[in-house]
């Protein structure tokens, strides 16, 4: 009986070194793969900012309006084609209501 | 085998030596010698044990306390300075990652084919001053700042004993000139020099060491393109010195465009001439002239002492001790009030100024900002020049523009107050300007105000602006034509031509202000370069760009069918016989 408990112990603990040599290792890989992936992370955010700065640079206002001048029959807003939400909400709802008006007369 | 030994032992301290003698372990010795295992065993296996039960812990249960640590470690957005955005978040300014070059001479084997190894590489080298430092036994010396990644991988690949490269950031501005004078620039270091830059310093490093992401500013990329690019052609065509113009925000003082022409570029800012860095718009201080008319006529008419109908005598020329005040557009008669400022009269401003008195005068300009530099997020504020001495001619002078030089930014400044209802605005470059503007402070009454706003319109519709009509918006403003002061004396030849205006005038949301400075008479302009015919175009122009783009619904019909043009002038008009 104590000799079994004796040799349990034992493979226990030579379990356990087993499992702490695995763990170890793969803690090791772990923190390899963590290292390389901060470093790939860190290149893509300066590529990040490099490229938005480059998107910046293309859309300078000139530059679009040079390119629309030669590529598209695109024109400047006109005053006259903005219209105000409200006001024709407004006449809609007058309207409306003197549509209202006319069905109760 | 242990246990049998200590039972052995147990039961020989137990039992008398007679029985002990009896099993034949009777040797003190031995007795002496297992007590000293079984010390020795205990303590291996109470060492044992609490490695086996860590051991256990580690492998078999686990401890979170490990995984912590490891995810602590990773890097963020590293940027030293934060990025600068407009206020559509258009990007303005940004760090970039460079590689600086550096050598150590003294690690270098072999100089001479080092240099011309990294000669192929960076043809534009000094090869003479390194060659001299390759030779000195220096230590360190840069070679080169401000490398871009394929170059700094080129020389990488030299494989060069002694080179080695330092990461740095570098401030870069996307959008170039454009904005030059409002954002300033920074040096190597990444330390604001001028402009934005500098006064937002310590707030742009504070958001990226604290992640806070980019800055807003109130500037809107389209208007401040529309207002340079037109401010650009119209200073070409007049070949004047220099060009500023502003919009800005009546209600909230913020600024959606600050030009200041000539510009430079901020990535090397010490290439260009002085002239080029120095920032018209907010920093320049002029004589601005006529532009100053309508405070004077708003002081008047809110303090009560004169009525629109009123009229002041402009029939010839004011004589006031050696002085000869008169008019630039003589009409040689008795003017009314909103005749004064469309025919922009310096007789009749200078006359309705003495009626209002040296005290009240100041008093108004005061509460109007006009002796202080503005408070603006730039270091580049231009204190204005007060005269010494204020008596009644400064006062007449200053009635009509001369005598109190001021910065652009101070006249769009107090502009806005005069068609915003009458409420003083604090200029600001920030989306998200301080709240101090939650107490409005009054200046003028609201309906001084709707009364201004009607005679600028006026002065655009029938007066000395007619220029700076716009194609769908009905104009308000206040052409300025100004001799510079030149060593002492005024220059007939060199002219300050401004003009400042509001649209929508029935409604104000924008003031818009063009300054060319020294601009030249055109044939197209008949020779003339006063403001109505170089400043006023520019902000008529300025506007019916940028009124679509602010969304800015029109406040008259197209010119196609013309009829709803003239119905909407002539409401106007009998607006003013029903007013005036």
């Amino acid at each position: 009986m104590r000799r079994i408990a004796v040799i349990a112990s034992i493979g226990a603990i030579v379990v356990a070194m087993l499992a702490l040599f695995i763990v170890k290792y793969e803690v090791r890989d772990l923190e390899r793969a963590l290292a390389a992936l901060d470093l790939e992370k860190q290149r893509h955010v300066e590529a990040i900012r490099v490229l938005r700065s480059e998107w910046s640079y293309l859309n300078r206002p000139a530059r679009i309006a040079d390119l629309t001048a030669r590529y598209l029959t695109l024109e400047p807003v006109r005053p006259w084609q903005v219209r105000q939400l409200r006001a024709n909400a407004g006449e809609a709802f007058a309207a409306a209501a003197l549509a209202h008006q006319g069905d109760t007369r | 085998m242990n246990d049998l030994f200590v039972r052995g032992w147990w039961r020989a301290r137990r039992t008398p030596a007679s029985a002990a003698d009896a099993r034949g372990a009777s040797d003190p010795r031995l007795t002496t010698a297992r007590r000293r295992l079984l010390i020795m065993a205990g303590a291996f296996l109470l060492c044992f044990g609490t490695l086996a039960a860590r051991t256990f812990d580690v492998a078999v249960i686990g401890a979170p306390g490990t995984v912590a640590r490891s995810t602590a470690t990773a890097p963020t957005d590293s940027a030293a300075r934060a990025d600068i955005v407009d206020r559509n978040g258009i990007l303005l300014a940004s760090n970039l990652p460079t590689h600086a070059l550096y050598i150590e001479p003294r690690a270098i084997p072999a100089p001479q084919e080092a240099i011309a190894a990294l000669a192929g590489v960076l043809p534009d080298l000094d090869r003479d001053r390194l060659a001299h430092l390759a030779a000195s036994d220096r230590t360190f010396a840069w070679v080169r700042r401000d490398l871009t990644p394929e170059q700094a991988h080129a020389v990488n690949r030299l494989g060069i004993p002694g080179l080695g490269f330092k990461r740095e950031e570098r401030r870069v501005y996307p959008q170039g000139r454009l904005l030059a004078h409002a954002l300033g620039y920074t040096d190597v270091d990444n330390r604001g020099l001028s402009g934005f830059e500098k006064a937002a310093d310590e707030e742009l490093r504070r958001r990226a060491a604290a992640g806070d992401g980019p800055l807003a500013l109130s500037i809107d990329l389209r208007v401040q393109h529309a207002l340079a690019e037109v401010l650009e052609r119209t200073m070409t065509a007049h070949r004047a010195a220099g060009a500023a113009g502003i919009v800005m925000d009546v209600d909230s003082g913020a600024l959606l465009a600050l030009v200041s022409l000539p510009a430079f570029d901020p990535k090397a800012p010490h290439r260009s001439r002085p002239a080029a860095r120095f920032n018209r718009a907010t920093l320049g201080t002029y004589e601005l002239g006529s532009t100053f008319k309508p405070f004077t006529a708003a002081m008047a008419l809110d303090m009560g002492l004169a009525r629109l109908e009123d009229r002041y005598d402009a029939t010839e020329p004011l004589k006031v001790s050696r002085f000869l005040i008169r008019d630039h557009h003589p009409e040689n008669r008795w003017l009314t009030v909103p005749e004064i400022l469309a025919h922009s009269s310096n007789i009749g401003a200078a006359r309705m100024a003495v009626d209002v008195g040296p005290e009240r005068q100041k008093a108004f300009l005061k509460a109007l900002g006009m002796f202080e530099p503005v408070p603006l997020e730039t270091p580049e504020r231009g204190r204005p020049i007060v005269p010494r001495r204020w008596g009644d001619i400064a006062t007449m002078t200053i009635g009509f523009g001369h005598g109190l030089a001021v910065t652009p930014l101070h006249l769009v400044t107090g502009f806005a107050a005069l068609v915003n209802g009458g409420f003083r605005v604090t200029p600001t470059l920030l989306k998200y300007g301080p709240s101090e503007r939650a107490a409005p402070q009054r200046v003028i009454s609201a309906e001084t105000s709707a009364v201004m706003r009607k005679l600028l319109y006026l002065a655009v519709a029938e007066g000395t602006g007619e220029k700076a009509e716009a194609a769908g918006y009905l104009v308000g403003g206040k052409t300025g034509t100004a001799e510079k002061a030149i060593g002492g004396s005024y220059r007939r030849s060199s002219l300050i031509s401004n003009f400042v205006g509001a649209f929508p005038i029935d409604r104000p949301r924008y003031a818009v202000l063009a300054l060319l400075d020294e601009p030249k008479g055109t044939p197209e302009t008949y020779g003339f370069a006063t403001a109505g015919w170089t400043a006023a175009p520019v902000v008529g122009d300025v506007i019916s760009r940028i009124g679509p783009i602010l969304g800015i619904p029109p406040s008259t019909a197209p010119d196609a069918t013309g009829e709803e043009a003239a119905l909407a002038r002539a409401d106007n008009e009998r607006g003013r016989h029903a007013s005036f």
